[in-house]
């Protein structure tokens, strides 16, 4: 029974190991592609958002080559992710495919569920032996999450054009092949920090400081995001962003890798939006608070069309940016979009932000 | 801060989906030549042939080209065919157009065939922008084709809007909407000139709606692009915003007056990288092929000169982008 | 002077108004509601209201603006959840801040009423909110009590056949005719607002079809039947929609269904896909979804509506 999950960023890199741990064979759906996303925009609803769309085409293709097991996560709403799975098996078994959906539905459903959908996952190991699985899968998501996070900010200093996106697929490469136990896991997340920060760069060159703010699978799929991190890093700009892999994954944390808190976080978007809303909505006006109080040139923020927790946001954000008098540039992903309507738009943003930085250097230059 | 010492003329081209505008301003920066074209779906075929326009129109003037810039959709390709000496986005080339013409300009309204935006400016320096590349309602294409469903020559339809007394009420939201109303409108017998105006009128509700949505539209406003020469639509945006609303003499070209100015200010004493007016003789050659390196099956453009590969672009990943910087870094 | 408090007439008036209007007076204030929608609120919330919106929230922009000059206060509460396990929509937690961002507007008063958290904790907030009004807890409890026995009338009304609109004005519905029966299936405030429906209820009457409405069944039935599905929906109205359509593909008491759903309407998204699922089991009745924007035009849906109705009653002889 081949075991298969749609993509994200480098989870796979995880989930790989993990389910290897659990004894199970796995199949990778094929990388995301047009057809991909071709085939999700065809058996999908029309106005749900795109990750549903596009998960629904990793399915497809995934059964296509051979799998007949997927699991998927869950969730107890208001955001439409929790309920994905269900409208996603629909979907499926209308389209006639034979297979297994296993919904890892979080704790707080119960957690007499959570631990038997663990156990349909890894039959025959101990709760001891899936815990600890986790556990070192945490150690390596975060491993990876590090890596990323410095990928993003120092990218815009490499004196050689694309040396930083070489180093990183090097450092994704050190962390996948990396033995699933602590040391090997540790080793290798010092290895891949190490190859990052051996890239060559220009410390004088002035970069501009950005926010990425928004859903998740928008800002953790290069396919659905047109890598708008590695287009921003190539034109100077240095990059924190909201969410990362292994923060989404445990709420509980406290965001180790993004860090800043979830109680800082609703600090700081209270009083724009003072209650959660689902997905990411609290967190996209908390982020850009917090970073248009750390001086930040700009705030993007991404988010698929009719995405509610953000488009919720959204209206919200202009509040924010007149306040604390920082430009916010929404962007709004559909199938539609194009790589070069968004390229235009960046472009004149991140005109607009020198301009601006120009402005406030030639301001304090005549005080 | 413009170089005092730059000499010669300075070249803007901007090369959208339907249409390529090239100027050439004088060491005044007064336009001394300007060439409107349709684009046709062919980017390099316009740019050559707007170069012999352009060279026509200035054969009386003894200055060399001193520099070059490109915007619009097409404005990496062309840069390429030309060798500009700057490639600039189309948003950042309207606004400091805008500026230049009126400097202490606020607000800048744009609406192309293809596409629409609007600016906010503050000091002369963009402080907002919004653009619209989806929806055809308001663009000149959707302008064309209503005027040819009527039956009035384009250049008449805003002289005709003038003529209205009272709009009559077009659904505009939508282009889809506001053409079936537009014909349930004529079938109940409404005059032509308040149904043209009407159409005006939501088609700037339309504008205002999605483009300008929480936005403080503030005067000076200059109303530029192709849409710009219908008198209805400037009227219908002086209505809406209460304000008075410039159209800039060269409204047309605006895009490339930008690139231009852009150009010149980016030369400094440098040496251009034009490769002159003889660069609409070359036979360029433009191919595409499936790179096979993953599923994506992307398809790659290249512009070759001879069997020399100029550019090449179109991957999602951005391989193809990259081995060639790559490349000259080995040179 | 007393003092004024605006109630917009959209999204949960069309659940709640009773209830809140009860309480809100029973605690001295004086209520004002904006009109029914019309093509000025429509306009106005079209051009206040974020462009990716759903329609129903663009209408409430509408609705508050068309108050906002008017009272002193807005009630927009924050209904988070109406009953343990479950949401309302993600829209509904943002509504207060969503309205407060435009800028410009009189002060909102967001009570939370969030039962996941149980309903003494509801209790509690109630009272909280209200302690700016009155010093008395007593009289904040009768003017609960008061709301709630409101509300408890509203939902017997609606159960009996009467929609939110007449028992709203006190008009009672025509005497039924025709022999075909259609149930519309959606959210109340897009069915039952006229201006936004254009008229579905009264055009299908007119048709000569009895109508039947999602909020017309007992909550208990619709739970039942929306239980049905593997996992529990976690949005309360969504259930509602569901369970109306489920129960009525089984009860046989309709003869065609007309699902009425806004574009960009997030959990409707994936609820359609369930219900065209079960539509098209063997002997459901049929099953037209109809999207509604602010760009659907009337012609184009009642083409819509005519061509269902006629194409039943041909089938029904």
């Amino acid at each position: 029974m081949p075991v298969t999950w749609p993509h994200l960023g480098n989870l796979e890199i995880v989930l790989k190991d993990l389910i290897t741990a659990a004894g199970q064979p796995y199949i990778l759906p094929p990388k995301n592609t047009a057809r991909t996303l071709q085939l999700g925009l065809r058996h999908s609803p029309e106005f749900a958002c795109l990750p549903l769309k596009i998960t629904i085409g990793n399915f497809i293709e995934a059964l296509e080559a051979g799998a007949d097991t997927l699991i998927m996560a869950g969730g107890i709403g208001p955001c439409r992710f929790g309920y994905y799975a269900q409208v996603q098996r629909a979907i499926l078994n209308d389209l006639g495919y034979d297979f297994e959906m296993i919904v890892l539905e979080p704790p707080a459903m119960g957690w007499k569920l959570f631990v038997d959908t663990l156990k349909r996952i890894a039959p025959g190991k101990s709760l001891w032996e899936i815990a600890k699985a986790i556990k070192l899968a945490f150690r390596k998501g975060r491993a990876i999450d590090a890596v990323e996070r410095e990928v993003l900010k120092y990218r815009a200093y490499e004196r050689k054009k694309g040396a930083t996106t070489k180093a990183y697929r090097a450092a994704l490469n050190v962390l996948d092949e990396a033995l699933f136990e602590k040391d090997a896991i540790d080793e290798a997340k010092e290895e891949a920090l190490g190859l990052v920060y051996g890239v060559e760069k220009d410390v004088d060159r002035p970069v501009l400081k950005m926010g990425i703010v928004g859903e998740f699978y928008l800002l953790l799929e290069p396919f659905v995001n047109f890598d708008v991190e590695e287009y921003l890093g190539h034109s100077g700009v240095s990059i924190e962003r909201s969410v990362y892999v292994s923060d989404w994954i445990s709420p509980g944390n406290n965001n180790i890798i993004g860090g800043i808190s979830e109680e800082e976080i609703k600090r700081a978007a209270a009083p724009y939006l003072n209650h959660f809303v689902g997905g990411e909505g609290q967190a996209t006006v908390g982020h850009t608070v917090i970073y248009a109080g750390h001086g930040f040139d700009g705030v993007m923020q991404l988010f698929p069309f009719t995405c509610m927790p953000d488009t919720i946001a959204k209206s919200i954000l202009p509040r924010v940016g007149r306040d604390f008098d920082i430009p916010i540039l929404s962007l709004v992903i559909d199938e539609q979009t194009g790589k070069a309507g968004l390229i235009t738009r960046l472009e004149a943003f991140l005109d607009l932000l020198w301009s601006r930085r120009m402005q406030r250097e030639k301001r304090l230059l005549s005080v | 801060m413009r170089k005092a010492n730059t000499t010669g003329i300075h070249l803007g081209i901007d090369v959208g989906s339907v249409s390529t505008n090239l100027v050439a301003l004088g060491e005044d920066e007064e336009v001394l030549a300007s060439v409107y074209l349709r684009t046709q779906g062919q980017p390099i075929a316009a740019v050559q042939r707007g170069l012999i326009e352009l060279e026509a129109q200035l054969e009386d003037v003894p200055l060399e080209v001193g520099s070059v810039g490109t915007t619009g959709s097409a404005r990496y390709l062309s840069g390429v065919i030309v060798g500009a000496d700057i490639v600039k986005n189309e948003i950042t080339a309207h606004a400091v157009a805008a500026s230049f013409v009126v400097p202490e300009v606020r607000t800048v309204l744009e609406i192309g065939g293809q596409d629409s935006k609007v600016i906010l400016l503050k000091q002369g320096v963009v402080v907002d922008f919004a653009m619209n590349t989806v929806c055809a309602a308001g663009t000149g294409s959707f302008l064309d084709h209503q005027a040819a469903r009527l039956g009035i020559p384009i250049e008449d339809f805003g002289s005709h809007a003038l003529k209205s007394s009272s709009a009559c009420q077009i659904a505009g939201r939508c282009s889809v909407f506001a053409e079936s109303d537009m014909i349930h409108k004529q079938q109940m017998g409404y005059r032509v000139e308040d149904i043209i105006y009407g159409l005006c009128q939501a088609l700037v509700r339309n504008y205002l709606n999605n483009l300008a949505k929480g936005k403080e539209i503030v005067a000076p406003v200059v109303f530029q692009g192709g849409v710009a020469a219908n008198a209805g639509m400037k009227r219908s945006f002086e209505d809406a915003l209460k304000t008075e609303v410039i159209v800039p003499k060269h409204y047309h070209v605006m895009g490339a007056i930008g690139a231009a100015l852009l150009a010149k200010d980016s030369i400094g004493n440098g040496e251009t990288k034009f490769k002159g007016f003889g660069a609409s003789s070359i036979d360029y050659r433009t191919s595409s092929f499936n790179c096979k390196g993953c599923a994506n099956n992307c398809e790659i453009v290249k512009i070759e000169v001879e069997g020399t590969v100029l550019a090449r672009w179109g991957g999602r990943c951005g391989k193809w982008e990259v081995q060639e910087v790559e490349e000259e870094a080995a040179v | 002077m007393s003092i004024t408090v605006g109630i917009p007439q959209a999204l949960l008036y069309y659940k709640y108004y009773p209830l809140w209007e009860g309480f809100l007076g029973g605690l001295g204030l004086e209520v004002v509601t904006s009109p029914a929608t019309n093509r000025r609120i429509l306009t106005a919330g079209v051009e206040a209201a974020d462009n990716e919106i759903c329609l129903p929230v663009k209408v409430f922009y509408g609705h508050v603006l068309s108050l906002k000059e008017k009272v002193d206060l807005l009630f927009i509460p924050r209904v988070v959840s109406v009953e343990e396990d479950a949401y309302t929509c993600p829209k509904f937690l943002g509504l207060p801040d969503m309205i407060r961002a435009v800028g410009d507007m009189p002060e909102v008063l967001d009570p939370i009423f969030n039962f996941r958290l149980g309903s003494r904790r509801v209790s509690r907030d109630v009272y909280s909110f209200a302690k700016r009004f009155t010093k008395h807890p007593a009289k904040v409890w009768r003017a609960w009590r008061h709301g709630v026995d409101e509300q408890r009338r509203y939902v017997a009304k609606l159960e009996s056949g009467w929609t939110p609109v007449e028992v709203l004005s006190g008009k009672a519905p025509p005497e039924a005719k025709g022999d075909m029966t259609i149930g519309v299936v959606g959210h109340p405030y897009n069915i039952h607002d006229e201006y936004v429906s254009m008229n579905l209820v009264k055009r299908l009457r007119k048709m000569g079809a009895r109508v039947v409405t999602s909020d017309m069944l007992p909550h208990r039935v619709v739970e039942a039947e929306a239980n049905r599905l593997p996992k529990k929906l976690f949005w309360t109205y969504e259930k509602e929609i569901v369970g109306s359509a489920f129960y009525w593909m089984r009860s046989g008491t309709v003869d065609g269904m007309i699902y009425m759903l806004s574009f960009a309407c997030g959990p409707d998204s994936l609820i359609q896909v369930l219900l065209e699922q079960e539509a098209k089991r063997e002997g459901a009745p049929a099953l037209m979804p109809l999207v509604i924007d602010e760009h659907s035009g009337e012609a184009g849906l009642v083409t819509r509506v005519e061509a269902f109705v006629d194409m039943l009653a041909w089938r029904l002889n």
